[in-house]
């Protein structure tokens, strides 16, 4: 029964994560190594964070932001489509836009604040770095996405009840944002900032963009005959009236 | 020590039962498509014959259904959360590969695939000696609920064990305590959240004696299992 030439050979070692959270971005000769591809940006984003951050702080920063923004369009775009999967029809293009898009477009509205908050805080950073960080966060939370359409998927089949997959989509939605902004906590911890309540204010802000944005671009999870809701709200109105229905 | 078992030997069983770290940490490291082959065997072995011994009081045709059903259940949640739970492991602070992570849940399914097997016997002595299927309707619900919560803490005492394994071997994968703690809660809030549902989609398991022998019920795809726990809370509590 002893047979080692089944056993195939051991996986080459894995990409160091020794470098101490404070050390400065670059200290560990790995994370110098350039982010060519997308699936080596993903891979970088989940086990090598300060990888990214580094090349994002070096110029030009174009090649890996536009990389983190295919990446973030790209997994939204499915993600979407497995939540465009519960109601089906229209909504199996109308929900990944209105996802895609809706992350994007909360990118874009806070990014300028982002900026305010990190100059204001004393922050040594241009706007294109802000941008790549926050797009770095933008492709996290999308990533992670990726990970729960399966459980998301599975829950779409087995129930009629739009709260319920709204609230189960929020759930994911709030997890994966959750690791998204401590990515970016982790980057602007690199940035010589003299206090992180600027960054903290905005976070709060960011959330709220988001959580409004489920609003803005209703219907996402059930159906309506429109693409865009007339009416305006407030998103915890609309929660409100979801869970009166 | 590792390559002194070829995948399918049967010897790795108690190794996994002890939780032996040096091979079992070995194992996890270099991919064997034959060693995952037998762990998923393990797991159609040992939750099949659990499921059986489950069914058995219904029905043999429930036996059947039961014992392919739980096997498939926990093949599922293991597909079904791979990928979230391979990302899951790096962002927490466990450095360890897709594969890899793949492998070490496996494993832990498989340790309490052994457990509930090793626990068949005893579920069909307790269904020998409980009130069979034609006996009166009272005596058939108490035997229904007896059969329940064995089943329930069974599965529950192998759960239990085959995680602590876990935990050992990624306190072992991990430099941190804390990190290794941290990605066994998130991978188990994961596993339990879609293998609750996938256990709801795939009922019944014993068998209601009220309603007819069937694979799946008709309704399998209709609720889910937290909209019907929330109401059934909400008549506990208002009535």
């Amino acid at each position: 029964m002893i047979d080692q030439n089944l056993t195939p050979p051991p996986l080459p070692p894995l990409p160091s994560r020794s470098a101490p959270a404070g050390a400065p971005l670059g200290s560990d000769p790995a994370e110098q190594v350039p982010i060519t591809g997308l699936l080596t940006a993903v891979e970088a984003l989940l086990r090598q964070p300060r990888r990214v951050m580094f090349q994002l702080r070096q110029p030009p920063v174009r090649t890996v932001l536009l990389a983190l923004l295919v990446i973030a369009i790209a997994c939204s775009l499915i993600y979407g489509l497995v939540v465009g999967t519960f109601s089906g029809g229209t909504q199996l293009w109308a929900a990944p836009v209105k996802i895609a898009g809706g992350l994007l477009l909360a990118a874009l509205i806070c990014l300028p604040s982002l900026f305010i908050f990190a100059c204001l805080s004393g922050a040594e950073v241009r706007l294109s770095e802000v941008a790549g960080f926050l797009s770095g966060q933008l492709a996290l939370m999308a990533v992670l996405l990726i990970g729960f359409a399966p459980v998301a998927w599975v829950f779409s089949q087995s129930t009629e009840s739009v709260a319920a997959m709204g609230a189960l989509h929020l759930a994911f939605g709030l997890i994966a944002a959750y690791f998204g902004l401590r990515f970016l906590n982790t980057a602007f911890a690199h940035l010589n900032a003299r206090s992180g309540s600027g960054l903290k204010v905005w976070m709060v802000i960011f959330i709220l963009v988001l959580l409004q944005m489920t609003t803005a671009l209703r219907p996402i999870v059930g159906t309506s005959d429109d693409f865009l809701p007339a009416k305006k709200m407030f998103f915890v109105n609309h929660w409100a009236e979801c869970l009166k229905k | 020590m590792e390559t002194t078992f070829a995948p399918f030997d049967l010897r790795q069983v108690p190794v996994l039962l002890r939780g032996e770290l040096e091979p079992i940490h070995g194992w996890i490291e270099r991919w064997s498509v034959g060693r995952v082959c037998f762990h998923v065997a393990v797991i159609c072995v040992g939750a099949g014959l659990f499921g059986a011994s489950v069914g058995w009081w219904r029905a043999p045709l429930q036996a059947f259904y039961t014992g392919v059903k739980l096997p498939l259940i926990i093949l599922l949640t293991t597909l079904g959360n791979a990928l979230l739970n391979g990302m899951l492991a790096p962002l927490l602070g466990l450095n360890l590969r897709f594969r890899q992570v793949s492998l070490a849940i496996l494993m832990s399914f498989a340790i309490a695939a052994v457990i509930l097997g090793a626990f068949s016997p005893l579920m069909l002595f307790l269904e020998w000696n409980a009130p069979p299927m034609s006996a009166g309707a009272s005596e058939r619900l108490a035997a229904h609920s007896l059969i329940l919560v064995t089943q329930a803490l069974v599965i529950a005492f192998a759960g239990v064990a085959a995680n602590l394994r876990l935990l050992q071997l990624l306190r072992r994968a991990s430099d941190s305590t804390a990190a290794a703690t941290k990605v066994l809660f998130a991978w188990l809030a994961g596993n339990l959240f879609l293998g609750s549902q996938l256990a709801w989609i795939l009922r019944p398991f014993i068998g209601s004696p009220a309603l007819p022998l069937q694979f799946l019920r008709p309704d399998a795809l209709q609720g889910n299992f937290y909209e019907i726990f929330l109401s059934a809370l909400k008549r506990v509590l208002f009535g």
